[in-house]
């Protein structure tokens, strides 16, 4: 084992003991990572379903106003609304004017008022309703749907006694056969370009904010407890330093990541098994270039995080530095979004962060472009090493020396 | 016949225009005790630092046994004013991390520390998080720390200060034995009895300067005094200066920003406060 090798192990190891044993910080690094996928992808639906459960199974009765029609009674008794019956009030200016039953609706002493009214050979309807009232809304809805089927027979009826086939008269241009099948992207590609829109930035934002707290406390943390001047006689080098502490954060950062892409892949596979996504198909080659991209982008947001964490005098600093910071990754990662990939031209895989998160969404719809490939990764590569430039520069610098506890 | 170890010549240290240290020659010799004795921003951590290589001198050279100190930092122990120790590692933890890196194997380590931490009664304390040490225990943990690998030299920045009578009794007299032992050992107080005390030789740094360097009795004879103490303040007459690093602290922005919201310069504030 060389002797540089010695040091920088030797500072990443007790730089991950030490984090990992405050229990703050395996929450943010290994809980929370772990369970936002399948709490987004797979809790979240699920409440959804059983609030739209209860909601459906809810009795909503409502007040029908106006005239009556045995039709439409038929269809609101198969929606599940109960109604009692009400002539219609004498001070409106139109159905839609809630006029005296405004407290009725706001009180919710009814769900909702449907009011009818007939007139020569057309229907006039309106439903009085309180939009900030979940069980008004459902009750809104569940009208909405009874007059659209009982519309929908009314129009049928008026056509066949015209002598007039409904389904022609109504839909005269139709999809032959299944639309799914004519698409030629298979499952595995239409999963992928689903991937593309959020795993890139996903793993953008979350390498970013993740890095913040471990640069901290490994920088502007260490000097401002006093320990960084021991550290700093000891025989190593200031770069083998930087190194063992970029390790550090690098490996603390990468857990955390790995542990959403996990959480991720468990959401899309049980996804995949509702039939709601496909799993991605990717290539070896884009497996393997996006882990380069991704390795790559953490050299160098780790790299720079560091350089500015050391660049503070205290840890409430590097706080106020790193945070707004966050933001230069958060803007590129929403509009690399919104870039049609098809016309993109080369020139864009050479800006910094757009590069990588363009690459990625790439990489992901197993798009391997050997100009565009050749472009993210000269320019990466650059801009990596003139973070780690950067970051070697901070810690060089002779005051670092001085506590500041 | 004691060998030179370390050597300071013609040493300046400057933090951008401020001159923190003038002029120093220095030579350490193997089995000597030197106590750096000196106010508040004399300059004596920022010798220390030269000494631990740390930093670099503007001018002159800090040589060990004829290398330059930054090159030979292995072959010293150094133990800051701040101790510099993780609270959630425990003391032995401490420990080992430093002499790791220093190539120690785990097991030397372990043996030269037990032998140590009896003395400092500090056996029993070595498994435990640093968390909630003591001052005391804090200085004892980082002494042993400094001393795991065997070190040639050891610099000791302030190693009494803070520590309650029995455990700054402790550390002397862990001083002196290592002197009998055949160590070199420099120590920055700015406690003249303490000197007096442990060390062969004192050299009174004043404003970045040397002002007297010698045992104990050549100081009293150099000064015609009695006690060190008189020696100290004849030695020391002119008026003490701020402390050196903290006039670089304050960057333009922040300058910028406090003259922006106070209006006021720090010399018109020191005059508005003598009003």
């Amino acid at each position: 084992m060389s002797k540089s090798w010695r040091f920088i192990s030797t500072i990443a190891k007790k730089e991950i003991v030490e984090f990992v044993r405050d229990w703050r910080t395996l929450l943010a690094l290994v809980v929370i990572p772990l369970l936002i996928f399948p709490a987004l992808f797979i809790a979240l639906p699920l409440l959804l379903e059983s609030e739209a459960a209860e909601l459906d199974a809810l009795e909503l009765e409502i007040i029908w106003q106006g005239d009556y029609n045995s039709d439409l009674e038929e269809s609101f008794n198969d929606s599940n609304v109960k109604f009692t019956f009400e002539p219609l009030p004498a001070n409106i200016s139109n159905l839609s004017d809630i006029g005296d039953d405004l407290d009725r609706i706001r009180t919710l002493e009814t769900q909702a008022i449907f009011r009818l009214q007939a007139n020569d050979s057309e229907w006039m309807f309106a439903i009085l309703y309180l939009s900030t009232s979940e069980a008004s809304n459902e009750a809104r809805s569940r009208v909405i749907t009874a007059v659209g089927e009982w519309e929908s027979d009314v129009v049928n009826g008026t056509l066949v006694e015209a002598n007039l086939d409904p389904e022609v008269t109504l839909n005269p241009v139709k999809w032959d056969g299944d639309w799914e099948s004519a698409d030629a992207a298979t499952k595995g590609e239409q999963a992928g370009l689903a991937l593309s829109l959020f795993i890139p930035m996903v793993i953008a934002i979350w390498t970013a904010s993740s890095a913040i707290q471990p640069s901290i406390d490994m920088t502007a943390g260490e000097r401002e407890r006093g320990t960084l001047e021991a550290l700093l006689c000891l025989p190593c080098s200031r770069l083998e330093l930087l190194a063992g502490k970029w390790l550090a954060v690098a490996s603390i950062t990468s857990a955390g990541v790995a542990l959403q892409i996990g959480g991720l892949l468990f959401a899309i596979t049980y996804l995949a098994s509702s039939s709601i996504i496909g799993v991605p198909s990717v290539s070896f080659t884009s497996i393997l270039l996006l882990l380069v991209a991704v390795v790559i982008f953490a050299v160098m947001v780790v790299a720079f995080e560091l350089a500015l964490a050391m660049k503070a005098h205290s840890v409430k600093e590097a706080g106020s530095l790193l945070g707004p910071a966050i933001l230069f990754i958060i803007f590129p990662a929403l509009f690399t979004q919104v870039i049609n990939l098809d016309t993109v031209e080369s020139w864009w895989f050479a800006i910094p962060l757009v590069n990588i998160l363009l690459a990625m969404r790439e990489l992901l719809l197993d798009r391997v472009i050997f100009e565009h490939v050749l472009v993210w990764l000269l320019s990466s590569l650059i801009y990596a090493g003139l973070a780690a430039w950067f970051a070697a520069k901070q810690f060089k610098r002779e005051d670092l020396v001085a506590s500041l506890s | 016949m004691t060998e030179s170890m370390l050597s300071l010549v013609g040493v300046g240290k400057n933090f951008k225009e401020v001159e923190a240290l003038t002029h120093v020659d220095l030579e350490i010799k193997s089995g000597q005790v030197i106590g750096l004795v000196g106010g508040n921003g004399a300059g004596k951590t920022t010798l220390l630092r030269l000494m631990a290589g740390v930093m670099e001198p503007t001018k002159g050279s800090v040589l060990f046994k004829g290398e330059r100190v930054s090159s030979m930092r292995s072959k010293l122990g150094v133990v800051p004013e701040s101790t510099g120790l993780y609270s959630r590692l425990t003391a032995w933890e401490n420990i080992r991390y430093h002499s790791r890196i220093y190539g120690i194997e785990d097991q030397v380590a372990w043996n030269r520390v037990s032998h140590f931490a009896k003395q400092l009664d500090l056996t029993d304390s070595l498994s435990r998080h640093t968390k909630g040490f003591s001052r005391g225990m804090r200085q004892k943990t980082a002494l042993l720390r400094a001393l795991a690998h065997g070190p040639d030299i050891l610099l000791l920045d302030e190693p009494t200060a803070g520590l309650d009578v029995t455990s700054a009794r402790t550390v002397r007299k862990l001083v002196g034995q290592l002197r009998d032992e055949g160590g070199t050992v420099i120590y920055s107080t700015h406690h003249l009895a303490e000197a007096q005390q442990v060390c062969d030789r004192i050299v009174i740094v004043h404003n970045g300067t040397i002002r007297a360097d010698g045992s104990p009795q050549e100081l009293l004879e150099l000064t015609n005094k009695n006690t060190l103490e008189e020696a100290y303040v004849s030695l020391t007459s002119d008026k003490a200066r701020l402390r050196t690093e903290d006039d670089t602290k304050e960057s333009k922005l922040a300058k910028w920003w406090r003259i922006f919201l106070t209006g006021k310069t720090p010399n018109s504030m020191e005059v508005g406060e003598d009003e």
